[in-house]
């Protein structure tokens, strides 16, 4: 499609690039107390909540955005986007970490208060870099996006400047992000030369004809381009061995950004994976042979593995965190391990899992964040001996974060243990043997991954607090989005119809 | 021929200038050996009839970017002790050798397996003209997010430079 037409199928990126240009102009502005408290993240949940609503009437088949007959998919800009459920599952899936993200910042003490405006800016900008890079079906708008998702997330890192921590960790981002957008290139730059194509449909047909790939040469190519590009895309999503920045930088980072960072990126990087295998690997039109298609390069395997070292390692190494931000790190490492099981069942059934995980995980793993961040907020601290005695001292909240700890561990009734459900069913559907290690090595990461959620219920249920710990207050925008998180969490577990429905809808592509 | 002649002597000498870059001691040195590299490239693109690419190269890098490197570099001005020493780990010389055996393959097996098939190119390929017919048909979108993104870096930096924090 030419581009003034396909211009009508992005307003949602449109709405946000233009609400965070004005943030920026109005933060340039003299500042009044009651611009940065209220009218800041005002404005921005305005501008979310518009391209949420134009979002949400397109794929319902509503007046704006063109046709709908470009609901299954179609490209837009010469092919360098496309819009399809699957784009459109995860936009929709980051505007509301986004805005999630946006209610949690309100009134935290990480966020310094005289750069309000910008902050609320780059956070729409990040919204519209992932918004992209889930929609995007080309390389060079896969790492432009990346690129602008990239850069918003270094800099909102290092956004408390005060502590060195959090300059560190920004430094720390930017340094590995380099690298690993480097290597990224690189393999990108192997394909161009060995097809002279970037799109994925261009890529695709490449891959199938026998021209380029006509010896096991030019497979190898192939393969090592691939791998090279999945370094990429596998620091986005924090898969081993990309995950080193992790832990380090979602504990610097301002911990209501932890939140937005722990799930949007994640989620972009999945769709990412999901576009990129699913439409170079596979025949059009069928969802079932990705080995098939691509010759003799074994991509499941690698992912199986990647998979599996991925979600051991997140595990085991939570097991010892005693900041409960680091231990949230590293569990979050192990989710994308779990996630990456359902890329390697593939399949319609693996597509589903993938999406249903992502937008339970998203919820449940926000909700964890924005409990941490109010805890830190009254007490200054996120170690895990402040979280001593919450139970006695604020129960609400207590009773919050345990839900999102179950949640997380993957235990019923809450929507983790139907997210984790949905991921074995794809994997124990597909059959084979290594499909069940693969399983099983799930399943004992979860049994695992119980111990160290326990730690913190333990701490919060079972020990006593210190004397001057103090209570949190619970009359402000954050603890009522953790208690509507919770809610969700709560309800998805025992009617996740609506979420499994949305989700096979989602695994629709365009090809 | 002359052609080859002069690919083969750029091409080895941004290789070289390329390992300047990564083995020299002094970081002014490494500098100017990129500087050198990224000129190199640039006779390269020349070469590929990209005239464009070629005259950016020397405005962009060469020019801006590597004077802001040395910027650094210079207002950092490191003594050798805080470089720190240079060491040969094992980790180095297995990940030395593994690279040399994928440029290996790259060269010398796949570079003449892709040679083939692909269309010769137009006379306008590689011109002002050509490029900005590209930028602005249909590459508009990467071209306007750039836009954004860059807009945003700078906005960034500065907020967070800023001294007045509250």
């Amino acid at each position: 499609m030419s581009n003034l037409v396909s211009f009508g199928y992005i307003v949602p990126e449109l709405l946000l690039g233009a609400m965070a240009v004005i943030l920026f102009l109005l933060s340039a502005m003299r500042r009044r107390n009651l611009l940065r408290k209220t009218i800041f993240p005002g404005l921005a949940i305005l501008g979310l909540m518009a391209a949420l609503s134009v979002l949400v009437n397109r794929t319902s088949g509503g007046i704006f955005g063109g046709d709908p007959g470009c609901i299954s998919g179609c490209s837009l800009f010469f092919g360098l986007l496309a819009t399809d459920p699957l784009a459109d599952f995860f936009r929709i899936l980051v505007i509301s970490a986004t805005t999630i993200c946006v209610l949690i910042s309100i009134g935290s003490p990480a966020l310094p208060k005289g750069r309000t405006g910008e902050y609320h800016g780059l956070l729409l900008v990040m919204c519209l870099g992932m918004c992209l890079l889930s929609a995007a079906n080309h390389l060079l708008m896969v790492y432009v996006a990346m690129e602008t998702v990239s850069l918003c997330s270094y800099l909102l890192t290092g956004w408390d400047a005060r502590k060195c921590r959090s300059r560190e960790a920004g430094m720390k981002y930017v340094l590995f992000g380099g690298v690993a957008s480097g290597v990224m290139l690189f393999g990108m730059s192997l394909f161009y030369g060995l097809f002279g194509d970037l799109s994925f449909q261009g890529l695709h047909l490449a891959l199938q004809g026998s021209g380029a790939l006509s010896g096991a040469m030019g497979q190898w190519a192939a393969t090592l381009s691939v791998v090279f590009m999945f370094a990429g895309f596998g620091y986005k999503i924090a898969a081993t061995p990309f995950h080193m920045w992790c832990p380090d930088v979602y504990e610097g980072a301002p911990t209501p950004f932890t939140a937005l960072l722990s799930v949007g990126p994640k989620a972009v990087g999945m769709a990412l994976i999901l576009r990129f295998f699913y439409s170079i690997f596979l025949f059009p039109g069928s969802m079932e042979t990705v080995i098939g298609a691509s010759g003799q390069i074994p991509w499941l395997l690698l992912i199986g593995i990647v998979s599996a070292v991925t979600m051991t390692l997140g595990n085991l190494a939570a097991l010892v965190q005693n900041n409960v931000k680091r231990l949230l790190a590293y569990s979050s490492i192990a989710h994308a391990g779990y996630i990456l099981m359902g890329v390697t069942a593939g399949g319609q059934e693996g597509f589903e899992a993938v999406s249903l995980y992502m937008a339970v995980y998203l919820i449940m793993n926000m909700g964890a964040f924005a409990v941490v961040s109010l805890v830190e907020k009254a007490s200054g601290s996120e170690e895990l001996q402040v979280f001593r005695g919450l139970g006695k001292r604020a129960p609400l909240v207590a009773l919050v974060m345990t839900i999102f700890l179950i949640s997380l561990a993957g235990l019923p009734p809450t929507a983790g243990f139907i997210g984790k459900l949905y991921l074995f069913a794809a994997l124990l559907e597909r059959g084979g043997f290594w499909f069940l290690m693969l399983a099983l090595v799930g399943v004992t990461n979860s049994v695992v991954s119980l111990y160290f959620y326990a730690r913190v219920l333990k701490s919060m249920y079972m020990e006593k607090a210190d004397t001057d710990l103090p209570t949190i207050p619970i009359r402000n925008p954050a603890a009522v989005t953790a208690t509507a998180l919770s809610f969700a969490t709560l309800f998805l577990g025992l009617f996740w119809q609506p979420l499994a429905t949305a989700a096979r809808w989602s695994a629709t592509l365009f090809h | 021929m002359g052609e080859a002649i002069l690919f083969w002597f750029f091409g080895g000498l941004t290789c070289v200038l390329a390992l300047l870059v990564i083995v020299m001691r002094n970081p002014v040195h490494s500098a100017m050996a990129l500087i050198g590299n990224l000129f190199c490239i640039a006779a390269l693109f020349a070469m590929l009839d990209a005239h464009f690419l070629a005259a950016i190269q020397v405005l962009v890098y060469a020019g801006a970017i590597l004077v802001l490197f040395l910027f650094v570099i210079m207002l950092l001005n490191l003594k050798d002790h805080e470089l720190g020493n240079a060491r040969q780990t094992a980790t180095k010389i297995a990940g030395a050798i593994l690279l040399c055996w994928v440029a290996f393959k790259l060269i010398f097996r796949v570079m003449p397996s892709t040679t083939a098939g692909f269309p010769a190119v137009g006379d306008d390929y590689g011109t002002v003209e050509t490029v900005g017919r590209f930028l602005f048909g249909p590459h508009l979108l990467p071209f306007e997010v750039a836009s954004i993104l860059l807009l945003a870096a700078i906005l960034g930096s500065v907020a967070i430079a800023k001294k007045k924090l509250w």
